[in-house]
């Protein structure tokens, strides 16, 4: 069937972005682009928030515009468990998720009680409040200068010490924990959990008909997406080896949603493109031209006009058009994350 | 014995602001046989689903089902108490394939919440998403999407999402609204054969069809009961005449 067909050719496509992911640190300083290793770096890094956008807006059906308090929490989590408690690389980013989560439920407890804008704003504004604490509480923080801290070990076993400076130890503990978290994201929304996900995403109202406890269902997300996002900025913390309240602004939230959107909203790699084309976009065009922000903007009005599903659904389309060149195109393969476009576009009422 | 008894109400009351929607409704609707609730347009019929289902909590009065007081009770409890409904305006899953969106009624109604297993990998539930698609019909259209489906396809899509949750009581409102003749013939055998094995209350303005599947009628008019008994003796009664009249009808 051209279902399957379109699976294999699916695979293919993801076993051929593994092999290049992996390649990356060796093939690029050879052809003389070093430098694009750490750009391809920071887009899986900044992938990770934007794919905590999509898990709340294109599985269940909540748009946050506060993500990067999630991510700040990592940060801050990561940097202060190495300054403070001499942390590697995994307790630190393990600290750094632990905050960002425990963040996430706290905020989360009251956010979810919302839907659409209420949601929105509310998010905007636990993310505004944290902010400005942060870049006031210049003691622990460091405000907007932030506070470095040197290349932590990735491996400290045996009298044997990697650590971050080393720059393939630094891309393969990144490739490595962004893989595991879109491999653990698969798993989850193909799950139990991730159909209750949709089903809440779909129609909130039938969803407590059938019995599901609509409250609890949008906070596990709600955490979840936290903790992607605070994975996200420890990430970004010892890519930089620094934290900066700065990084909590809402812009940064707002750019996460962008990425996401570009890329697709409720597939699973999307925001893996999506972030991918506007860094890579932006790498290119900032070097030339000075106001590249408005060919940021532009190609971002242009994608989300010529492909409203995003980057992914291109891809779908294109594979769907591929592999049943007579069957009526309309009809999208049986998935059950892939979001009608009607759920995300009427408010969540109650 | 007294014969079971499947919904009670109690002095069930909702305000809207100055509008009183259901006003201190009190019956008892029998186990073991389908009951109605007509009324014209804006009776407060729908509004005492909400009451009974926990989307609306009443400002006084009490519900009970089977025996079981419920009022006060969020939704998602009120289904595991054994009350199933269908909305008025047919609500599914609808980016969700027909299969998947009993899988999701089932697994809620079976406490399945694991975030590691593949959804579709659970034996059983499977086979129970199965039996329920063929109970109300719908196998041909096993993978569609539900938004593809036919405005009656839909309905019965719902039925299954509401028979997901094994009910004792199911609360139908306007099972026929808007269905051709042929579906609504369709759409009345699937409801005669749920009914034999769980009590029905129905809502709905289509006189043949109340008349064809109850045998007990409550009549309610702006927020009351107004009549209750027998399709026959309410269909002489010269109050439910007189309401019928008195208020703009569209069906029919
Ligand atoms: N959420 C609400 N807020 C305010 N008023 C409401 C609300 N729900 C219902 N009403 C009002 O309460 C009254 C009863 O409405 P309800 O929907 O229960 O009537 P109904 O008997 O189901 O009518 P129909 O046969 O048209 O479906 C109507 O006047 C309606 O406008
Ligand atoms: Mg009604």
């Amino acid at each position: 069937m051209s279902g399957g067909a379109a699976a294999w050719i699916g695979r293919g496509g993801l076993a051929l972005l593994g092999a290049a992911l992996l390649a990356v640190p060796f093939v690029l300083p050879e052809l003389g682009y070093g430098f694009w290793v750490n750009i391809v770096t920071e887009i899986l890094i900044w992938s990770l928030l934007a794919a905590s956008v999509n898990l709340l807006f294109g599985y269940v059906g909540l748009l946050s515009f506060g993500q990067a308090l999630f991510f700040g929490f990592g940060m801050y989590g990561a940097t202060l468990a190495v300054i403070h408690w001499e942390a590697g690389f995994w307790t630190g980013l393990l600290a750094g998720t632990l905050a960002a989560t425990a963040m996430a439920a706290v905020a989360g407890a009251l956010a979810v009680r919302l839907t659409w804008h209420y949601f929105a704003i509310i998010t905007v504004v636990f993310s505004l409040i944290f902010y400005f604490a942060a870049m006031s509480n210049k003691t622990l923080t460091g405000g907007d200068d932030g506070l470095s801290f040197s290349a932590p070990a990735v491996f400290d076993m045996a009298g044997v010490t990697v650590t971050l400076a080393d720059p393939l130890a630094q891309y393969f503990s990144v490739l490595g924990v962004v893989a595991a978290c879109y491999a653990i994201m698969g798993v989850v929304v193909r799950s139990p959990l991730g159909l209750a996900f949709a089903a809440v995403r779909e129609n909130d109202r039938r969803a407590r008909l059938i019995g599901i406890d609509v409250y609890r269902t949008r906070l596990v997300a709600f955490v979840l997406a936290g903790a992607l996002a605070g994975v996200s900025g420890a990430l970004f913390a010892f890519f930089g080896r620094y934290a900066s309240a700065s990084y909590m602004v809402y812009h940064v939230s707002g750019e996460a949603v962008v990425w996401a959107i570009v890329g697709g909203i409720g597939t699973l790699l999307g925001p893996l493109f999506g972030t991918a084309l506007l860094i890579v976009f932006r790498e290119l065009v900032s070097t030339v031209w000075e106001n590249y922000l408005f060919a940021v903007g532009g190609l971002t009005v242009l994608v989300v006009m010529f492909a409203p599903l995003g980057l992914a659904g291109l891809w779908r389309g294109a594979l769907g058009r591929l592999t049943a060149p007579r069957a009526a195109p309309a009809e999208a393969p049986a998935d059950p994350v892939a979001p009608s476009a009607d759920a995300r576009a009427v408010p969540g009422g109650r | 014995m007294e014969p079971a008894i499947a919904l009670e109400t109690r002095g069930l009351t909702k305000r809207f602001g100055g509008l009183v929607a259901v006003d201190g409704v009190s019956f008892s609707l029998r186990s073991g046989r389908v009951n109605a609730i007509i009324g014209p347009n804006g009776a407060g019929k729908t509004t005492l689903f909400n009451l009974v289902t926990g989307e609306l909590r009443p400002d006084d009065g009490e519900v009970l089902a089977a025996g079981v007081p419920i009022t006060g009770l969020p939704p998602h409890r009120i289904v595991r108490e054994g009350v199933s409904r269908t909305l008025q305006i047919k609500s599914v899953f609808g980016g969700l394939t027909v299969a998947d969106n009993v899988r999701a009624a089932v697994m809620a109604h079976q406490g399945i919440r694991s975030a590691f297993r593949p959804a579709a990998s659970y034996r059983a539930v499977g086979e129970r998403v199965d039996a329920l698609i063929d109970e109300v019909g719908l196998a041909r259209h096993r993978d569609r999407k539900a938004s593809a489906l036919s405005y009656g396809d839909v309905a019965l899509l719902e039925l299954a999402l509401a028979l997901a949750a094994e009910p004792k009581l199911l609360l139908l409102d306007e099972p026929v609204c808007g269905m051709g003749p042929e579906e609504t013939e369709r759409a009345v055998a699937r409801i005669r054969a749920v009914a034999s094995k769980v009590d029905v209350v129905i809502i709905e303005h289509d006189m043949e069809v109340v008349f064809s599947l109850a045998s007990h009628i409550v009549v309610m008019a702006s927020g009351a009961i107004l009549a209750e008994g027998t399709p026959d003796e309410i269909s002489r009664d010269p109050r439910v005449q007189e309401a019928y009249l008195g208020a703009p009808e569209d069906d029919e």
